[in-house]
């Protein structure tokens, strides 16, 4: 109902939302742990099984098994490590409700989270080099670039064309280990695998097929519960030393 | 106001309490009565006996038109559970009411294929059978 909403008020179509699950898929194809690794195309998208109007089969994240964890240490030991660490530079959260009633399908919390990141981080959206977004469905990535402030508010259609989402060269890489639409989605722990590429990149240990050249700060952004009425929205910040 | 009567999709008792029982008995004779407040006007959805923009406790329960448009829907065509998998395809909808709120719902009674946003819908009340309707809608005629 969040996409139907944002392609009333906006005009966004089906082959932009499109155009996340291509950019995950050619990301995938490099990750020889993604649940999906074919590549496909904006055509087999728009061609795949209808689930709930106007979201296709292939604009849905695979359902899997899954786990991770970070390590967090203090600077002290950090300096004692013969590798890139990884200082968290912004930190925020945001969360929406129904409203009472209220109801607005087309933003999230993270135009809340976003903002407070960014002040925290001290650093503009032209200066993020990577970008982890959770990715329940294509809809999800596109609101939540909008509502981070990566494009105005309803062009999040326009942001994700021309292969703007792909790694290594596109204005924003994203999901470069293939997010949930191809790589995996532990059931409600999405976010963790985000935080996990992201580090891998800014570490210079993400494939090199998808790896962003001296990719210095990335941004890793989870969103939880029912998108735009009973939900959590987590962004991070992320650095290198 | 509407009579009530029997959808083709499932209608499964709600739980009712304290703030939400008004509303209930409402819907079984056809009616959506939503607590209004006195003091700043607001009808919150869910019913509420506290009012969550200004903090009034005096809520005095109306009659709605049962007139409302779609605020946005989609056609749900797989992925449910064993009740509601005969069923498919069914329309899953918030509709605006007239009176402001929106409210997430059916829409029935019509081909999903027509629904869109924008349409004006009328309540219509699906009996549960235990002495409470779910507020569904229909094109308006």
């Amino acid at each position: 109902m969040a996409a139907s909403r944002h392609m009333h008020e906006f005009g966004t179509t089906s082959a932009q939302l499109a155009e996340i699950k291509v950019a995950a898929s050619t990301h995938a194809q490099h990750n020889p742990d993604a649940f999906l690794q074919d590549v496909v195309t904006v055509e087999q998208v728009l061609d795949s099984r209808m689930i709930s109007d106007p979201l296709h089969l292939l604009d849905a994240c695979v359902v899997t098994d899954g786990g991770g964890a970070l390590v967090v240490v203090s600077d002290a030991v950090a300096k004692t490590l013969d590798r890139h660490t990884i200082p968290v530079l912004g930190t925020g959260f945001g969360f929406k409700g129904t409203n009472s009633g209220r109801i607005d399908l087309t933003y999230t919390g993270a135009r809340v989270s976003g903002p407070a990141a960014f002040e925290e981080a001290g650093v503009t959206h032209g200066d993020i080099d990577y970008a982890s977004i959770y990715d329940s469905f294509t809809i999800t990535v596109l609101v939540t670039l909008e509502d981070l402030g990566f494009c105005e508010r309803g062009k999040g259609g326009e942001f994700v064309l021309d292969g703007a989402l792909q790694a290594p060269h596109g204005r924003l890489p994203f999901n470069t280990d293939g997010g949930g639409l191809c790589n995996n989605h532990p059931a409600n722990r999405g976010g963790m695998t985000k935080v996990i590429e992201a580090v891998r990149q800014l570490r210079g240990e993400a494939h090199a097929a998808v790896q962003v050249p001296d990719c210095q700060l990335a941004l890793a952004h989870g969103t939880g519960g029912s998108m735009a009425t009973r939900m959590g929205s987590a962004t991070l910040i992320l650095g290198r030393d | 106001m509407s009579d009530v009567y029997t959808s083709y999709l499932p209608a499964n008792a709600p739980e009712v309490n304290i703030e939400t029982q008004p509303f209930w008995d409402a819907t079984a004779q056809g009616r959506i009565d939503l607590a209004v407040c006195d003091d700043c006007g607001f009808i919150p959805w869910y019913p509420r006996l506290v009012c969550p923009d200004c903090h009034s406790t005096d809520m005095t329960w109306t009659t709605m038109s049962g007139h409302g448009t779609v605020y946005s829907y989609s056609v749900t065509r797989a992925g449910v559970g064993r009740a509601w998998k005969e069923h498919l395809p069914f329309v899953v909808a918030y509709v605006q009411l007239d009176e402001g709120p929106i409210m997430m719902t059916n829409v029935v009674g019509c081909d999903p294929e027509t629904v869109e946003i924008g349409m004006a819908v009328t309540a219509v009340f699906d009996d549960t059978g235990e002495g409470t309707s779910i507020v569904r809608f229909t094109p308006a005629p």
